[in-house]
């Protein structure tokens, strides 16, 4: 009888979590799904209304902000993260003194939550204040730098601080990838005769491929559910210029007593990062069989 | 020769510029932090963000601390640091508990469907929380533990077991089976395996899943604005509520010396065990 | 006390079956070793032995006593893994004795045995110390002490010698030759390397493709292999395969364009079965330099052109050919010298050990 037992130990170790992940990831995915097709408002109303709340989701002018800025981040965020992080690995790679220290610093941002983020770079963005003071106390009067009080910048800010605070893990990845390629794959370029440059382009970074790709999907999944951040430097402001799904979604869902439109915006972020995790997940999984 | 050694030397110095320059803007915000948290209000009107402090003037600290205002009540940080503190230590080792049995399991049996679990395993750690954000908020309510610490404790578990058991199960499966089989032999049990083959041979990822936890969860702040009442929020939130608190004209010093001690305990873990936090990163985020 | 009955075993891993079938009589106290090639199904058996592993069908017996059903536990049986397998964080005295920490022995029976095993096996100067701290030889000590703290009715040895470079190894052999005459308890060793097999075991189960092709002493194997297979597998250098015309009842070589006739044992039932040909099995040792004291009627004299040589040192091993099939014959070391210069030689070619397989099927022919 203890044999038994003891032959179903792992499955009953595992049943705990397999249960609340069943329910608290999956059930609760499906539970936000039908909220999106409902009626609710301030409280859940199961009554089914179809597609309305999406339909009401992409004619709201607010939402449609919220995407163009999503789109606009993650373009910028990803791109200025990549240059930036392979630069750094790439200067870091060539044996200088004292590398751990600069990766140190490097890195350090990603440590920090996204919220002190946001009140240190208001902080430093502050208009009248902030950078524009300091430049203009240096003698250029005219300079101005109002970006996070501006609507048609404000989204630009978030780009700055999460490329501060995210960029030192592209460079760890890029280092790690590059201190991975095969020693030798570089002397054979050496003997062909091919400049630091060549070298470079042709044999290292083609090898870095999966480390690009890995980057990406981090830094775009870190994208899409940028809230902290929002939420501490601009607020989603002025007005609703710096917005993006996420906190449209917890502004509708919270506080304006729209939860069936909130869940709707829910489903849209979750299809958007599924569009891209399924098939890295599963190029990765096909990788790793063969 | 001497043309590529000059032109070898100049670049060199031309990447240690690059370098040392992205440090310094790397640690911008940081020092634009620190000098600010010690500067009087007038001085920060006068002056200029780069300036270091005229005198160091603690009286920021003290205000951050014990009576800025977050909100509704002027209790300072002090009161939500303990919060964050009663949150996270539960949940680290919850959650670090459950992820090692959960990584010996998946590691070391193959049954019906454990491959299938640890994809959604997997899976789950990449979705958007947005999407369970409500009915998590209803589950809360109907087990009581609506605005709790405790509410928050066990939303951060369920959240933070699906990355701790893949890093146990990552790790463990480098264990060579036929130590596993050795203690099988030797008569050793489900727990006793665990406990005298597995657990010795944990410690760095042990380590590496408590500071990435840790990290996780102190620095949490959609969970906590939406799960918390007064009086139970994280420091996090009780952070952004004190910036955005404008009563009687911004404090700026007073923000900066609250947003440093918020970061203060991250960023120590980070300096102390940072090699190990770099592991957990690329280990749980590259490796999947 | 230790004698084991394997009953038509078999064991599928999914789709694939790995062991087809396998019965085995093991006597108490003998030493019996499973030899073959990788993938053969040798660990699986074992495994399956130990427990380690379940059984499709089949059963197996412990002194009479149906194990089959029972955890690695309940068997009594102690294995010496080929990685060794010692706990990395525990000292080589709680390596020893954690199996019976497990079973609950008492703390001074535990000190006693440990004790005992070490002074056993010399390694009482190394106690305290952790397996990271051990060279290759005495890890493989501590692993057998802690099969032997066990005092089980059974050892299983898996491969135990493969890591050791190639003196210790020999070493090593000797040893476990010696604790197995000492202690007398039913030993299952497996290894792929043949020349183990044959200085060690009692008796030998040669195994392919998850079947025993052979059971027997390490004597039976060698000279009279059941089939091609373990014919070609037991020995070193291989045995000679050649295919031969048969003319009456005499066997033709042909070598450098000369025929020359042999006579086999049995061939007056080879010519009466009326085969046309068969595959003559002939060992390089019976492929020698002349030796004047041996004669009669089946040693021959046939010259042989010499490829290349390979001095041993305590002989030489000459390659040629003969009807057009590459042979392996042992020369003194003078001689080889000699084929080596000449590029020839004629070798003495003793028949009274020869086995003949079918030469489509690899059957034996005159078993």
């Amino acid at each position: 009888m203890f044999d038994y037992l003891e032959k179903q130990l792992p499955k009953l170790i595992m049943a705990p979590t397999v249960i609340v992940m069943l329910v608290c990831m999956y059930g609760f995915i499906g539970w936000t799904a039908v909220l999106s097709f409902t009626k609710s408002r301030m409280l859940p109303q199961w009554e089914y209304v179809g597609w309305a709340q999406y339909e009401r989701l992409f004619a709201n002018p607010r939402w449609h902000v919220a995407l163009d800025n999503l789109l606009v981040f993650t373009l910028l965020f990803i791109i200025i993260s990549l240059l930036l992080g392979l630069m750094l690995a790439i200067l870091l790679d060539r044996n200088i003194r004292n590398d751990g220290a600069l990766r140190t610093i490097y890195l350090y941002p990603m440590a920090v939550s996204f919220i002190v983020t946001g009140t240190a770079w208001k902080w430093i963005l502050n208009p009248g204040l902030g950078i524009e003071k300091m430049v203009r106390d240096l003698g250029f009067t005219d300079f101005e730098f109002r970006w996070l009080v501006d609507p048609d910048m404000s989204i630009y800010t978030i780009v700055i601080a999460a490329v501060w605070q995210s960029s030192g893990f592209v460079m760890a990845m890029f280092l790690a990838g590059l201190r991975g390629v095969d020693d030798s794959l570089i002397k054979a370029a050496q003997m062909d005769g091919a400049s630091t440059l060549r070298t470079y382009w042709h044999v290292i970074l083609p090898v870095m491929r999966p480390v690009f790709f890995g980057a990406v999907v981090i830094l775009s999944h870190i994208a899409i559910k940028s809230f902290d951040l929002v939420q501490s430097l601009t607020g989603g402001g002025p007005g609703y210029s710096s917005d993006l799904p996420a906190t449209f979604m917890y502004t509708h869902a919270f506080s304006r007593a729209q939860m069936g439109l909130g869940a709707a915006s829910a489903m849209v972020m979750l299809a958007g990062v599924m569009a891209i995790i399924v098939p890295y997940l599963y190029s990765e999984l096909r990788a790793k069989k063969s | 020769m001497s043309a590529s050694t000059t032109s070898h030397r100049l670049y060199k110095a031309l990447f240690i510029t690059l370098l040392l320059g992205f440090a310094l803007v790397y640690l911008g915000p940081l020092y634009v932090m620190l000098t600010t948290s010690f500067k009087g209000i007038e001085e920060i009107r006068n002056g200029n963000i780069l300036a270091l402090p005229d005198t160091l003037d603690t009286s920021a600290w003290s205000k951050a601390w014990t009576s800025a205002c977050t909100g509704g009540d002027c209790y300072g940080l002090a009161p939500y640091f303990w919060n964050s503190i009663r949150i996270v230590l539960p949940a680290v080792f919850i959650s670090t508990v459950i992820g090692a049995l959960n990584g010996y399991v998946l590691s070391q049996w193959r049954f019906k469907g454990s491959n299938f679990i640890f994809g959604a395993l997997l899976f789950g750690c990449f979705i958007p929380f947005q999407v369970i954000l409500l009915p998590m908020a209803m589950l809360l309510a109907w087990l009581g533990l609506a605005n709790t610490v405790s509410g928050l404790v066990l939303v951060h578990v369920i959240y933070g077991v699906a990355f701790t058991t893949l890093f146990f199960r990552n790790y463990y499966v480098g264990i060579p089976s036929e130590l596993v089989r050795a203690a099988r032999l030797d008569g050793a049990g489900f727990f006793a395996t665990f406990r005298h083959v597995f657990l010795p041979l944990s410690t760095p990822i042990i380590v590496v899943s408590i500071i990435w936890q840790f990290t996780q969860i102190w620095n949490d702040f959609l969970f906590g604005v939406v799960y918390s009442g007064p009086g139970t929020q994280p420091i996090t939130v009780a952070l952004n509520n004190l910036v955005n608190t404008t009563m009687g004209g911004k404090e700026y010093n007073v923000d900066m010396a609250a947003a440093v001690i918020a970061a203060l305990p991250t960023l120590v873990v980070y300096l102390v065990a940072g090699k190990y936090f770099v592991r957990g990163l690329t280990a749980g985020a590259v490796k999947g | 006390m230790g004698s084991i009955k394997i009953q038509q075993l078999t064991k599928s891993f999914g789709d694939i079956e790995v062991l087809k079938g396998i019965d085995l009589d093991i006597k108490d106290g003998e030493f019996l070793i499973l030899v073959g090639p990788s993938g053969c199904g040798k660990s699986t058996l074992m495994n399956s032995i130990a427990g380690l592993e379940d059984v499709s069908s089949g059963d197996i017996l412990i002194d009479g006593n149906n194990v089959t059903d029972l955890s690695p536990k309940e068997r009594d049986i102690a294995m010496v893994f080929q990685s060794y397998a010692l706990y990395p964080t525990m000292t080589v005295s709680r390596n020893i004795s954690f199996g019976l920490e497990m079973r609950k022995v008492p703390k001074a029976e535990i000190e006693k045995t440990v004790a005992d095993v070490s002074q056993l096996l010399q390694i009482e100067h190394l106690l305290d110390r952790k397996p990271s701290a051990l060279s290759g030889g005495q890890r493989q000590r501590v692993a057998m002490g802690r099969a032997l703290a066990r005092n089980p009715r059974v050892f299983l040895f898996d491969e135990p010698l493969s890591n050791l470079d190639a003196k210790l190894r020999v070493e090593m052999r000797t040893e476990i030759k010696k604790l197995h005459k000492r202690l007398g308890t039913t030993i299952v060793y497996v290894t792929h390397d043949q020349v183990e097999a044959m200085t060690l075991a009692d008796r030998i189960a040669v195994m392919k493709d998850g079947q025993v092709q052979q059971l027997g002493t390490p004597y039976e194997i060698y000279n009279n292999p059941s089939n091609r297979f373990v014919a070609d597998f037991m020995g070193s250098p291989p045995m000679n395969f050649i295919e031969c015309v048969v003319l009456d009842d005499k066997l033709v070589i042909e070598s450098q364009g000369e025929k020359f006739e042999l006579h086999v044992p049995n061939g007056k039932s080879l010519q009466q079965a009326g085969v046309d040909t068969v595959i003559l099995g002939i060992r390089p040792e019976m492929i020698t330099e002349p030796k004047p004291h041996v004669a009669g009627a089946l040693v021959h004299s046939i010259p042989m052109q010499v490829d290349v040589t390979e001095p041993m040192g305590p002989d030489t091993i000459a390659f040629g050919q003969w009807n057009g099939t590459e042979i392996q014959a042992r020369l003194s070391p003078e001689a080889g010298v000699d084929a080596q210069e000449k590029g020839r030689i004629k070798v003495q070619v003793d028949t009274s050990k020869v086995v003949l397989f079918d030469a489509f099927s690899g059957a034996r022919l005159d078993a």
